[in-house]
């Protein structure tokens, strides 16, 4: 990938460039006058260095654990996308933001440029998988912070809330929510162990031909690890992946720990239960004729991310384990 | 009418009672590696063991309840995609003419991103949702290229499949440009595959499985004398129009079911009536009984591939039997005379 | 006395007369035409052009042009006609020269040329399969295009840019459908066949590489699974536009030969056409054109069956209409970007699925027609 610093324009936008950030500077200054001091930060993103002045104001997410970042931080942002499945932003973000829903922004897969332009943002939160023309285009309306491709880690959450949270000048509001997430799941770890549970934990998502596991390296994953479980992924998801290919009917037992959550994108979990229990190689497995399968929300355990969405999936796990 | 001379393989010296037999007893053998083998730890030996009497559970599991069903889907889907491609060749004319090709998968898989987007789960789906679109794109596509005219311009009928197909995707798209969870989902339903499938699903599609072979028996007659001319059918008192919607319900019943089943399974309507004729000659009917044990033998054989290239994962049928079914299909268009059926 | 040789000539609609020197009688054209004397120290010369092609293409080119004023007019953000004009030149406010310079033109831009390109490479590929429902797309161009395209995404092989790769993608299958089809000649439906074989590979290849990664990674690789004009490559739309002005140079240059390449070849070569050799020309013509598209908005197989269509709707039978196929397919593709970005605010509708939609009916209306001959 060509990395690319915003202030090395082209010369073709060079002109435009000073010309957009005179009058953004101009409208953020007016904006924060009196309230902060316009100090300059040099964020180190996926595009190289981009500089944000001041707090910003106008945000816009175009990514839902910007979106979750920007709201954890205290940042009512102007414009988001839609959350997948749905026409707005995503449910377990809805009661943090009260009444004050960001326009949309279009579909994660067809950003909405114009209707960004239309917000006049003086920051955009956007994320890694941001394609080179689109941020060439979105970068020329504000900053815009892309974090850097990162191997997958449980932890990649973390950094992420931390630069958007540097970008939008509120360093300390995301360190305490983070620092909030890390006791939170260190006191449901503590409860879990003293209510005596313990064992492997699989994460899978349930197709008809049968499970794909998800990686033991992702957000939620990492979150089950922290709250006292052996979360594993059978070696059957590469270095890369997310998740492993439609795993074999014939091959379930490999996903047959002491715990099974299962991820559906159905709104109701159970009916995704029932359909999996339709197949006898299913319920043959240990953990199912132990009653240890926990349905869950596909949308927030394998696609959120970001503070607010620990704390949801937090409240999962201790809502399954510790009944 | 010509007689397909570069497709005989020089099987056609045998009878074709002989021929049959043989067919047979490679079906049998294959359904039975298809019980030996899988993407799982039980290998053939264990179910050998198995099979002279050994007490082993989990080998028993796998291949009563897992590689049995599947086999008898391959097998049922083997026929129904073989039977419904002879049929379509006949009527149209064409050599060709492919179900795969002419919109039934794309009519598929929009019902099933439409169902998913009304609120249906890819692990709930009711199978009669993509039975239904495959129904309408076969019918849709079929009326819309028109059969007469059709003999003489080949390719006019596969444009048509393309361009509506083409259509249906695009459909497709937009759903799933709104709706990220059916757009999750479908990935993994357009690859085709028997994994998974249980005999619930196939009792579902049999009735109008069955419904399509009575049919398919009653004007295998009149479809041969069709083969002859429009004007001879006319005179042996067939009604030429009425057997051609008969095929072409027959053909979406058949490729109704086995899509629904199996989700788009590419090329095995076009391959399986084209290697029946070279055992089997021109005559329909006689093509129609060996598209019987050929159907299946393809599509197991496909499967058992697909079941061990990627242990402990399978490779999708679908996409397997497009990587090996086009080769075909150019190797078809590539011989010196193209058969005018 | 006059003697009057008729020649040839690189137009699309005109035959040009040389009359002899000293011929200074009137020639009063043909009925339908409109022929344009001068004289010069050699001699004189006369141009005759076609009044119905001539005011079907004034009239395309008159339609696009204001369907560009109200492409960069509408929008999430509107800005007035009059402004744009002013925003063109660089007079109106920061905000409305920003947003028609820098989002709306290069955008037009790639809509027009992509549209352009798609229904030039279609009419020249109807016109060689002598098939209306011909487009490069059928032999396999743009799921190539798709799938190489997809694989640079889904982070398959080497990191190249998808644009790259998606042109890339578009040789290796037009590469694979000329050898598989070699020794059949690039006649007829035997090499059509050989490239729907070939975009089959191709479109299961996509899907299997869609089916094995997350879904976010997914989601960057759709654009390029339905063709759109949201921030688009501008190498590669530079490109594009070198290689369209090059090909509709070269298209209307084999304009006469592609009018004669309609009927039966024995017809073609008696009217001294080298059929053989023709044919390659204009089928590498319609893949590279096509390829180039496909590198900027992905698939927009669409374009390529509604422009040429119009076209031949609006022009006479006497020629191939070159020149207004490619209006024509200019103007859909902005027409429909228009219709994507404003129909269902926020949301943007990407281009390919507008042309399908609204393409596909009127397509398969025409299908159902009673069948014409070609033209």
């Amino acid at each position: 990938m060509s990395v690319i610093t915003p202030a090395i324009a082209t010369a073709r936008h060079k002109s435009w460039r000073f010309n957009m950030v005179g009058v953004l500077l101009s409208a953020l200054v007016v904006s924060v006058l009196g309230t902060t001091t316009a100090q300059a930060r040099t964020l180190d993103t996926a595009y190289g260095d981009v500089e944000v002045k001041g707090t910003p104001e106008r945000v816009v997410t175009l990514y839902e654990g910007a979106l979750d970042a920007a709201v954890a931080a205290g940042v009512k942002p102007l414009g988001a996308v839609t959350t997948r499945g749905g026409d707005n932003v995503a449910t377990y973000t809805e009661a943090h933001l009260g009444e004050d829903r960001p326009a949309i922004m279009g579909v994660v897969r067809e950003i909405n440029i114009e209707a960004v332009l239309a917000q006049q943002p003086d920051l955009i939160l956007a994320p890694a998988q941001l394609s080179d023309e689109q941020y060439q285009l979105l970068s020329h309306i504000a900053p815009t912070v892309v974090p850097p491709t990162q191997p997958l880690a449980p932890d990649n959450w973390k950094n992420e809330a931390r630069l958007y949270g540097e970008a939008l000048n509120r360093q300390a509001a995301i360190a305490e929510a983070i620092a909030a997430v890390e006791q939170r799941a260190a006191e449901v770890g503590q409860a879990v162990e003293e209510a005596g549970i313990a064992g492997s934990a699989f994460l899978v998502r349930w197709m008809p031909g049968g499970p794909m596991v998800m990686s033991q390296n992702l957000f939620a994953t990492g979150l089950l690890a922290q709250a006292g479980l052996d979360v594993q992924d059978g070696g059957l998801v590469g270095e890369r992946g997310v998740h492993s290919d439609v795993l074999s009917l014939e091959n379930l037992s490999q996903v047959d720990g002491d715990w099974l959550f299962l991820a559906t994108l159905n709104e109701d979990g159970q009916a995704a239960l029932e359909a999996a229990k339709q197949s006898s190689a299913f319920t043959r497995l240990n953990v199912v004729e132990q009653e240890r399968v926990i349905p869950v929300d596909g949308q927030l355990w394998t696609s959120a991310n970001g503070p607010l969405a620990a704390q949801a999936i937090l409240d999962d796990i201790e809502a399954a384990l510790l009944p | 009418m010509t007689v397909p001379r570069f497709a005989t393989l020089g099987v056609r010296r045998a009878s074709p009672r002989t021929l049959m037999m043989l067919l047979l007893t490679a079906l049998v053998a294959v359904s039975l590696v298809s019980l030996l083998i899988g993407a799982g730890s039980v290998g053939p030996g264990r179910v050998l063991a198995l099979l002279s009497g050994t007490q082993d559970s989990e080998a028993h599991f796998i291949v009563w309840e897992l590689r049995a069903p599947r086999t008898l889907i391959g097998i049922l889907v083997g026929m129904a995609l073989g039977v419904a491609g002879a049929l379509l060749q006949a009527v149209a004319r064409n050599p060709l003419a492919e179900p795969g090709l002419l919109g039934v998968s794309a009519g598929a898989a929009f019902a099933v991103a439409l169902a998913l987007v009304l609120g249906a789960s890819a692990a709930t789906l009711r199978i009669s949702v993509a039975q239904l679109g495959a129904l309408v794109g076969c019918v849709c596509v079929l009326s819309v290229a028109r059969f007469r005219g059709v003999g003489n311009d080949p390719i006019r009928l596969v444009l048509a499949g393309a361009a509506f197909s083409g259509l249906l995707a695009s459909l497709t798209s937009l759903i799933l440009l709104y709706d990220q969870r059916a757009a999750d989902e479908i990935r993994f339903w357009v690859i085709g595959s028997f994994a998974g499938r249980r005999l619930d699903d196939l009792l579902a599609v049999l009735p109008s499985m069955l419904v399509a072979s009575v049919v398919v028996i009653l004007i295998a007659r009149p479809l041969a004398a069709l083969a002859l001319g429009e004007r001879v059918a006319s005179g042996l008192g067939h009604h030429p129009n009425l057997i051609r919607w008969l095929v072409v319900a027959c053909v979406a019943l058949l490729v109704g079911a086995a899509t629904a089943i199996a989700g788009p399974i590419a090329f095995v309507g076009l391959v399986v009536p084209f290697v029946a004729r070279a055992f089997a000659g021109p005559d329909i009917r006689r093509t129609l009984w060996f598209c019987l044990p050929i159907g299946p033998l393809i599509v197991l054989a496909a499967d058992i591939i697909s079941r061990v290239v990627v242990a402990p994962s399978e490779l999708p049928l679908g996409v397997l039997t497009a990587l090996c079914g086009a080769p075909v299909l150019i190797a078809v268009v590539r011989a010196r005379r193209l058969p005018m059926l | 006395m006059k003697t009057t040789s008729i020649k040839s000539t690189s137009m699309p609609f005109t035959h040009a007369t040389r009359a002899a020197l000293g011929g200074n009688d009137p020639v009063s054209p043909p009925q339908g035409y409109w022929r344009f004397a001068w004289r010069h120290q050699q001699g004189a010369n006369s141009v005759l052009f076609e009044q119905r092609a001539v005011v079907v293409n004034l009239g395309l080119f008159g339609a696009l042009l204001v369907a560009s004023v109200i492409y960069l007019s509408l929008g999430s953000v509107k800005v007035a006609p009059t402004t744009v004009l002013k925003a063109l030149v660089g007079n109106a406010d920061m905000m409305a020269t920003f947003v028609v310079q820098e989002l709306r033109l290069p955008r037009l831009a790639a809509a027009c040329f992509t549209g352009a390109a798609f229904a030039l490479a279609g009419i020249l590929m109807q016109t060689l399969a002598r098939n209306r429902l011909a487009t490069p797309g059928i032999i396999g161009i743009d799921n190539g295009a798709t799938a190489f395209a997809v694989a640079s995404i889904v982070g398959i092989g080497v990191s190249i840019a998808p644009p790259a790769m998606a042109l890339a993608g578009a040789t290796t299958a037009a590469v694979l459908t000329f050898g598989l089809a070699a020794g059949s000649g690039t006649q007829g439906y035997r090499f059509i066949v050989a490239g729907i074989g070939v975009g089959a590979v191709f479109g299961a290849v996509t899907q299997l590489l869609l089916a094995r990664v997350a879904i976010d990674t997914a989601n960057a690789a759709y654009p390029w699974t339905v063709g759109s004009l949201n921030a688009r490559p501008s190498g590669a739309l530079q490109l594009l536009m070198l290689g369209l002005a090059l090909g509709l140079t070269t298209a209307l240059a084999l304009a006469r030969s592609l009018t004669l390449l309609r009927f039966k070849d024995a017809t073609a070569s008696g009217l001294g056409v080298n059929v053989k050799r023709r044919r390659l020309e204009v089928l590498l013509l319609s893949v590279a054109l096509t390829g180039l598209a496909v590198a900027v908005v992905g698939p927009v197989g669409m374009v390529g069956l509604i422009g040429p269509e119009i076209a031949r709707s609006l022009s006479s039978s006497r020629g191939v209409p070159l020149l207004a196929a490619t209006l024509a397919g200019a103007l859909v593709m902005v027409l429909a970007d228009l219709a994507g970005r404003t129909l269902l605010t926020p949301i943007e509708i990407p281009v390919g699925i507008v042309t399908a939609v609204v393409g596909g009916p009127w397509l398969l209306w025409i299908l159902m027609r009673p069948q014409r001959s070609y033209t």
